[in-house]
């Protein structure tokens, strides 16, 4: 099977461009497994990957055009040749390796855990099981990347706009029957950039390995700010 | 437009003007399709009507809303240094006034004639 795999290392090139490499597909081949194949075939090929099973998020790569997991997708759905490049709008590292800083800060903007602001309980804080449902779709964001860095407006905005991600666990909080701080939460994310850059256009959705809806959770901060607002 | 107004307020303004534009243009359409006015002058006559009248320039005042919330979104997005955005803003910001005052023009004048 042909590849074409985007080379670019900074220290010697001037500029990126494609390599092509043959690989032998064997059953049940997914894209990670021939990336290490590559990797055999050419040492200096970089490209980060690490649990091979969907869960750590470290092999999101731009297959053809489409965002996706290098180690949930065989090789044998994909259409060739196979055009592998790193994950659009984030500075190229090296090859595949992309520098995720600017992804990761927004995630962390959201404040990303439970803030209880009552007295702590000697017990854990208990969650009624319908509440508990209200989570399901949200905590298994896996942090790949394929979201923010297939969405148009990330793109354009990465420094103020949370993107999808970092949205999606926005209202994963929000949603969470423990979590105090909603109003703070719904304040800090006002202005045009944050939340509101969102323009639904769903690159999101149909990008994320793990089928998760970031467009739907942004359309439910809008509506909580909204009732809260008036 | 205040900093708590230019996220919030601009999405939610920009979704009941939605509304009112699509329920306008249903009615609109409905009124051209069977009760159409013939003449130049059965125009001006259903123009000069006041719930007419008020209804057109709620009409206008929804689109011109609507437009300014996407072009400042659209600019938003893609026009970053701050200068050339701030006169495209306030270009696009007199074309709408501009056309909001014409179109005010338009309907009242059916009125004063009629």
């Amino acid at each position: 099977m042909k590849f074409f795999v985007y080379r670019y290392n900074p220290d010697v090139d001037t500029a990126p461009h494609m390599q092509e490499y043959d690989v032998e597909v064997t059953r049940g081949m997914m894209l990670r497994d021939a990336l290490m194949e590559i990797k055999r075939q050419d040492e200096a090929f970089a490209f980060r990957h690490s649990c091979g099973e969907g869960v750590c998020g470290s092999d999101a790569v731009n297959v053809n055009g489409a965002n996706l997991l290098g180690c949930t997708t065989p090789v044998s759905e994909l259409k060739e040749p196979v055009n592998v490049r790193p994950l659009p709008g984030r500075p190229v590292i090296r090859d595949l390796v992309v520098d995720m800083s600017q992804f990761y800060q927004q995630y962390r903007a959201v404040k990303p855990y439970l803030i209880h602001k009552d007295a702590l309980p000697e017990q854990e804080i208990l969650q009624s099981p319908e509440d508990r449902d209200k989570l399901d779709g949200l905590y298994e964001c896996i942090m790949c990347g394929c979201c923010s860095t297939a969405c148009p407006s990330f793109w354009w905005n990465p420094d103020k706009f949370h993107g999808p991600q970092a949205l999606l666990q926005a209202w994963r909080f929000l949603a969470d029957s423990r979590d105090q701080a909603t109003e703070e939460r719904l304040d800090a994310l006002e202005g045009p950039y944050k939340l509101f850059r969102c323009h639904t256009i769903m690159n999101c959705v149909e990008s994320c390995p793990k089928s998760l809806n970031p467009t739907k959770a942004i359309g439910k901060i809008k509506e909580l700010m909204l009732r809260h607002s008036i | 437009m205040s900093r708590q107004a230019s996220g919030l307020r601009a999405w939610a303004l920009q979704r009941i003007s939605a509304v009112y534009l699509g329920l306008y243009l249903i009615y609109m359409l409905g009124h051209l399709s069977f009760n159409a006015p013939e003449s130049y002058e059965a125009w001006r006559a259903y123009v000069a009507d006041p719930g007419v009248t008020f209804g057109m320039l709620l009409f206008a005042t929804a689109l011109l809303i609507h437009a300014w919330v996407g072009i400042r979104d659209v600019l938003i997005d893609y026009v970053h240094p701050i200068m050339a955005r701030v006169g495209l803003l306030s270009l696009f910001a007199i074309g709408f006034i501009g056309c909001g005052l014409w179109f005010a023009k338009v309907v009242f004048l059916a009125g004063v004639a009629a």
